[in-house]
């Protein structure tokens, strides 16, 4: 009697009521929906480029490859300018990462010592840098007479510092029990030695959240191989793509019957090689991004702490 | 007797010092003097005279400023930059809140997990991709076209990337498909942070989940979405939160939605980089700068009188 009692209050307070059925159900079908419309995209572009170049561009393909092949994998790791881009791709990935990474840090450890002179000037200067800028057209003035106008290194060396990185790591460095670099200090290491050996050591959920979204940004970046290089020993997959894609664009534009016709003729290949081009240069992302989500957030809030 | 303390303070500190002056040098070469290079909207400048140039070459006062303001394409780029960036701002600021509130409800964690995971992977992709991405959804033979043609929702293919009326709507949706799902992070965070009691509270005091959503999670987020929308506002010439405007006026712009895809920031570029005028696109770009500066500083400014805190 008394059980059923307690099982009775609990059910009472347990029941859903009609208000609940229908807010879970509308939740339910926009996550569903907010999944799929997240998700397809790339699911899709990953069945088109397991797909037969022209039997993809005579569209009807959804679910999975109508005719697979590896082929247009085959011919993209076979074309000596995609290898090129992908070389220069990942090239500038390592290399800037590892650049930014080092620069970031130190220029924020130096700012993060309290008693640093002209501290506060410093800091304003980089705010305002941050917020104000001269427009595109001085800055290639600038790159141009640095001579880094069409050279690898102007993917490297305009972002070593990043300054919001660099703000946003001072309050970071502060968070280290200072004694940690006093021992060292005493036995006469120098500043340099104590940051690489010391600091850096105790730093790493810092420097892993820098170079994720540097590396991130320099394997995205076309912006820069558009406006700043012209060699094509620089050219990226970034960059590679946007030219095919445009190119297969256009085509596909046509109406189907002309587009039919076209098809039948040429270009096949450039829809196949694109298709697998995307597949490469967004698998890294998709891979590293299990591993990286945990720093999403230190990214985002780090951004709401002040030095 | 001030200064030379200061002094032997800051070469008692050199090691530290030359640590901050190297990404002061940075911020020198690649801010400021771009910043000074601003000059050049003002002068008659040629590229083969580098940094010097922008000091030496000689006065064209507003020369370059009248040329654009009279360009033929002045008025139609402005008002296709302000359009864009106020449409952007008014259709996507609100889905992150919305998608924040619909996860909060979500009691089942690994489905939650899942759906947060998706909705904010495409930010971590290229522009470039996205783009492709289109090509696959949205061409005359791509995928959309061909389902609603099937179902008989429309008798002809529907020109998406190509049409100027059509450029708008597809700025925003690819804008909010790549950006919502890391902006909602935000918001979930700020949920997170609400007092649990209060819900227990109103649950009690019979109040449904549409009502503990309305009044205890939004009021409880206020404060963070204004200072979200303030963030969203300062930068909404660049694109608001995500400050994409220019990747997607440039990769999503072809000859045949010129009409509407063309900004300043394309401008700027086209007439700059690829036909070399320089000091004209300068001024082109300046026009942008300044009211970009104007809305940073009005926007920090609202920040600290709403917030009591501002970006600086």
């Amino acid at each position: 009697m008394r059980a059923s009692k307690t099982v009775r209050t609990k059910r009472v307070k347990l029941r859903k009521t009609v208000e609940d059925h229908i807010v879970n159900f509308v939740t339910y079908v926009s996550v569903a929906i907010v999944f799929l419309v997240c998700a397809y995209p790339f699911y899709l572009a990953f069945v088109l480029s397991f797909n037969q170049g022209t039997d993809a561009l005579l569209g009807g393909i959804y679910l999975w490859p109508r005719k697979p092949t590896l082929q247009n994998f085959e011919q993209f790791f076979t074309n000596p300018d995609w290898m090129d881009a992908f070389r220069v791709t990942v090239l500038r990935t390592v290399i800037g990462t590892v650049v930014t990474v080092f620069f970031t840090s130190l220029v924020s450890y130096g700012l993060s010592t309290r008693n640093l002179v002209f501290r506060k000037l410093y800091i304003s200067l980089i705010i305002i840098a941050l917020y104000v800028s001269g427009g595109v057209i001085p800055y290639f003035a600038v790159l141009r007479s640095l001579g880094l106008v069409n050279h690898f290194l102007v993917y490297i060396i305009p972002g070593a510092v990043n300054l919001f990185f660099v703000l946003v790591s001072i309050s970071f460095f502060q968070g280290i029990p200072k004694e940690l670099g006093e021992s060292a200090r005493m036995d006469g290491a120098g500043e340099l030695k104590i940051f690489t050996r010391i600091i850096l050591q105790v730093s790493k959920p810092l420097l892993a959240t820098i170079a994720i979204f540097t590396a991130v940004g320099q394997w995205n970046s076309w912006y820069d191989t558009a406006f700043f290089t012209q060699s094509h020993s620089l050219r990226t997959l970034a960059y590679m793509l946007i030219s095919i894609i445009n190119q297969t664009t256009n085509m596909q534009n046509m109406s189907a019957a002309s587009a039919a016709a076209l098809t039948a003729s040429l270009s096949v290949t450039s829809l196949s090689v694109q298709l697998a081009a995307m597949v490469v240069t967004v698998t890294p992302i998709l891979v590293i991004y299990p591993f990286f989500q945990k720093y999403f957030v230190t990214g985002l809030t780090l951004g709401s702490v002040k030095g | 007797m001030n200064r030379r303390r200061l002094l032997r303070e800051f070469w008692k500190q050199r090691s530290l010092q030359s640590f901050t002056l190297i990404g002061m040098a940075f911020v020198f070469i690649f801010a400021y003097l771009p910043m000074f290079g601003i000059l050049i909207a003002f002068k008659d400048y040629n590229i083969s005279s580098g940094i010097a140039g922008i000091f030496t070459s000689k006065w064209a006062g507003l020369k370059f400023f009248l040329e654009f303001i009279n360009d033929y394409r002045f008025g139609n780029i402005v008002y296709n930059t302000l359009i864009m960036s106020f449409s952007k701002l008014v259709f996507m600021f609100p889905l992150p809140i919305l998608l924040a509130l619909i996860l909060n409800e979500v009691k089942n964690r690994p489905i939650k997990r899942i759906v947060q995971t998706a909705s904010y992977l495409p930010y971590f992709i290229s522009w470039v991709i996205v783009l492709g991405f289109c090509q696959i959804f949205f061409t005359q033979t791509g995928v959309v076209n061909t389902v609603l043609l099937k179902l008989g929702f429309t008798s002809k293919a529907i020109p998406f990337l190509t049409s100027s009326k059509l450029f708008l709507p597809l700025v925003i949706s690819s804008a909010s498909w790549k950006e919502t799902g890391w902006w909602a992070i935000v918001f979930l965070a700020a949920i997170a942070g609400v007092d649990p009691s209060l819900y227990e509270a109103a649950e009690i005091d019979g109040a449904g989940r549409l009502q503990r959503i309305w009044h205890i999670t939004l009021p409880g987020i206020r404060t963070t979405i204004t200072i979200v929308l303030i963030l969203a506002l300062g930068n909404m010439l660049g694109g608001g939160l995500g400050g994409s405007n220019f990747e997607q006026a440039y990769l999503l712009g072809n000859p045949a939605n010129n009409g509407a895809s063309e900004i300043i920031q394309t401008y700027v570029i086209r007439v700059g980089l690829s036909d070399g005028r320089f000091s004209y696109a300068a001024a082109a770009g300046l026009l942008q700068s300044v009211i970009s500066v104007i809305l940073v500083f009005t926007s920090n400014f609202v920040s600290r009188r709403v917030s009591g805190d501002g970006l600086f």
